[in-house]
């Protein structure tokens, strides 16, 4: 069987080829005659997307507000802060990656995502019509990031496999540094959250809230599972409460009362309010994609645990959590991407997320009726970032499970 | 063989069960005030019909069952709702279970240097070893770098005898340690334990193998309905036994 592309003869592969288009699409006429329906449809709309993104479509109100739709009303001048940072979060995956893939080559996932960043950089500043030193300019960030990237990933696979531990460190510290480099302070200049906005202010909400809702999901998680009354019954009032109301009426419920509850100037700004908000949401929900690891697991895992006489917590850290959370990891990732797509709640409570700066500038009697062309960019800037998440999670997926090490 | 097992009478006493009595929170009562004394040294086996209570009995010794009534000294420790106390004992006594339970994420050898290292916080080198060693000695420590997934039952069998031995317990515990095995795999399991016995550790088991408890047992325990029917050396217990519920169990497995 596998032989058969060995041997000399060399037409076998497109003879094959015929012979599974034959047998997957023309087997008999009638599944000939849905082929042909469905592949003239898919032409059609195709090639009247591509005509209408080439052609019809009006790029200019794309071109004038790149800046806005990417950070907002973020200070010109500073702006180099988040392209320093843009390059520390590409060294850091990089690093991680190299760290975390061993021995092996290339992971097809981060090849996949290579090509995506690629051709978003390469089909996205022609299809705009950018001009040429613009165009230049992605080229060569892309560049710088690819490389940054891929540099530090070879520096990583050669470190030593005990700075492993090290990974899920590096990302919070990242995480502050990226605050720092945003907000300011430390000797920057300080750009305060009404200023954030676009594309910056989006991932902002949606990594501050995934960073933090992981361990409180945990926490909660095993809260339901535990056996004190008052931590189990706490823990499942809140998953059923939050999981009872709708987002928006939360984001809402956020912003009035958080004014109230709290004594003047404690009461977070209006960006950090909805960010608190939206990480006490999705933590109900990764709670119960956590608890399905868990209950997954079976009971004798922990007893053996605890018969070798490691205490609860031990148990929980080395054996039951690292199995759970595997387990638990396509649901959890699933709700990471519903988190990053609700963030486009935040334009409905007046906060210039990615959507409520194009909802702005479509506002503008400038740009009148150039809705689909912003709404289009913003739905493959959300698939990107989405594809991104998934990428990474079926290859950590892959990675984590000890029997197939080398497929990610 | 009774000689030796006489003179196990007079070491010091490892498990002392009085009275115990157990209701599941359905109201089911599974242990109906169980007595046993466990000897240094001693290997005692307990039978008998499913359901009687047997497993539920040997897993109240490292407290992973609890019990209403009766009392229960392991190594000198009473059992209490103590946590350090409780976790004081499972380091003395090692279990073996059905169902293997070795960590699947771990490799083997991981498997057997966690608790040591974390538990008695002993340095990963020494402990590593250690559990080459006892690898070696229940035969496979070729195996050590793999996952517990690639292993046959029979092996990962041996590498949980092997990971309880790595905390150096005083007592083991073996609840059906062949009962989920594949038939041929049975013996590789049960001579480990033999040479176990054989060099003096002091042993519970709950197993259906007779020929084990004729060649191993310093004691066998009939178990049914939550009690103890008879208690005697083997060859008693398989040529004689006292009680006629003794004689039905026999009458059934043989």
């Amino acid at each position: 069987m596998t032989s058969t592309s060995a041997t000399p003869t060399r037409p076998a592969p497109l003879h094959r080829l015929g012979r599974t288009l034959k047998s997957e699409l023309f087997a008999t006429p009638l599944d000939g005659v849905i082929t042909l329906v469905l592949v003239g449809f898919l032409l059609a709309v195709g090639t009247a997307l591509v005509r209408w993104v080439l052609f019809q479509a009006q790029w200019a109100v794309i071109q004038t507000n790149t800046t806005l739709f990417a950070v907002g009303r973020y200070p010109i001048e500073q702006q180099w802060r988040l392209w320093l940072l843009t390059v520390l979060i590409a060294a850091a995956s990089g690093l991680s990656w190299g760290l975390l893939r061993g021995k092996g080559s290339w992971p097809r996932n981060d090849q996949l995502a290579a090509g995506i960043l690629i051709a978003l950089a390469v089909i996205g500043s022609w299809a705009l019509k950018l001009e040429l030193p613009i165009q230049c300019r992605w080229w060569a960030i892309t560049g710088v990031l690819l490389l940054v990237r891929w540099a530090s990933g070879r520096w990583g696979h050669t470190l030593p496999a005990t700075l492993l531990k090290l990974v899920p460190l590096i990302w919070p510290v990242l995480y502050l540094v990226g605050m720092v480099l945003i907000s300011g302070g430390l000797g920057l200049m300080r750009v305060p959250p009404g200023e954030w906005g676009g594309l910056l202010l989006t991932l902002l909400e949606a990594s501050f809230a995934i960073l933090l809702c992981f361990p409180l999901g945990i926490l909660l998680a095993l809260g339901r599972r535990s056996e004190l009354p008052l931590l189990r019954w706490g823990s499942v009032l809140y998953i059923e409460f939050i999981r009872g109301a709708p987002l928006i009426t939360l984001l809402f419920l956020g912003q009035n009362i958080l004014g109230f509850l709290l004594p003047g100037g404690l009461a977070p700004d209006r960006v950090w309010r909805a960010a608190w908000v939206l990480t006490f949401f999705a933590a109900a929900y990764v709670a119960e994609a956590v608890r399905s690891g868990l209950v997954a697991l079976p009971p004798g895992q922990l007893e053996a645990a605890r018969s070798l006489g490691l205490p609860m917590h031990q148990a929980l850290i080395h054996v039951v959590l690292p199995q759970a959370l595997r387990v638990a990891l396509p649901a959890t990732v699933g709700q990471f991407i519903t988190l990053l797509q609700d963030t486009t709640l935040l334009s409905l409570i007046g906060l210039l997320d990615l959507l409520g700066t194009a909802r702005a500038v479509m506002a503008n009697p400038e740009f009148l009726g150039k809705n689909a062309e912003v709404y289009l960019v913003l739905a493959v800037l959300f698939w990107c970032c989405c594809a991104a998440l998934g990428l990474g999670s079926r290859a950590l997926e892959t990675r984590l499970n000890p029997l197939a090490p080398s497929k990610a | 063989m009774t000689s030796a097992a006489a003179a196990n009478l007079k070491n010091p006493v490892m498990i002392e069960a009085r009275g115990v009595e157990k209701w599941y929170p359905n109201g089911f009562q599974a242990l109906r005030g169980v007595d046993l004394t466990v000897h240094q040294g001693e290997v005692v086996v307990i039978m008998g019909p499913s359901g009687s209570g047997k497993s539920t009995f040997i897993r109240t010794f490292n407290a992973l069952e609890d019990f209403q009534k009766g009392s229960i000294v392991v190594d000198g420790m009473p059992l209490s709702n103590d946590v350090r106390n409780i976790d004081a004992i499972r380091r003395e006594v090692g279990m073996v279970f059905q169902q293997f339970n070795l960590f699947p994420h771990l490799t083997v050898l991981d498997n057997l240097t966690l608790a040591p290292t974390l538990v008695r916080q002993r340095p990963k080198r020494e402990v590593e070893k250690q559990a080459l060693e006892l690898l070696e000695r229940v035969g496979i420590h070729e195996q050590a770098r793999k996952y517990p997934g690639q292993l046959s039952g029979g092996q990962q069998q041996r590498v949980a005898i092997a990971r309880s031995l790595c905390m150096e317990p005083r007592i083991m515990l073996f609840d059906e340690p062949t009962s989920a095995l594949d038939p041929e795999m049975v013996q590789e399991v049960l001579e480990v334990m033999q040479e176990l016995a054989s060099d003096g550790i002091t042993m519970v088991v709950v197993t259906h193998e007779v020929r084990f408890a004729r060649k191993v047992a310093s004691r066998v325990v009939l178990m049914a309905d939550g009690q103890v029917v008879e208690e005697a050396p083997p060859e008693q217990f398989f040529t004689n036994p006292q009680h006629e519920r003794s004689r039905q169990f026999l009458s059934q497995i043989a």
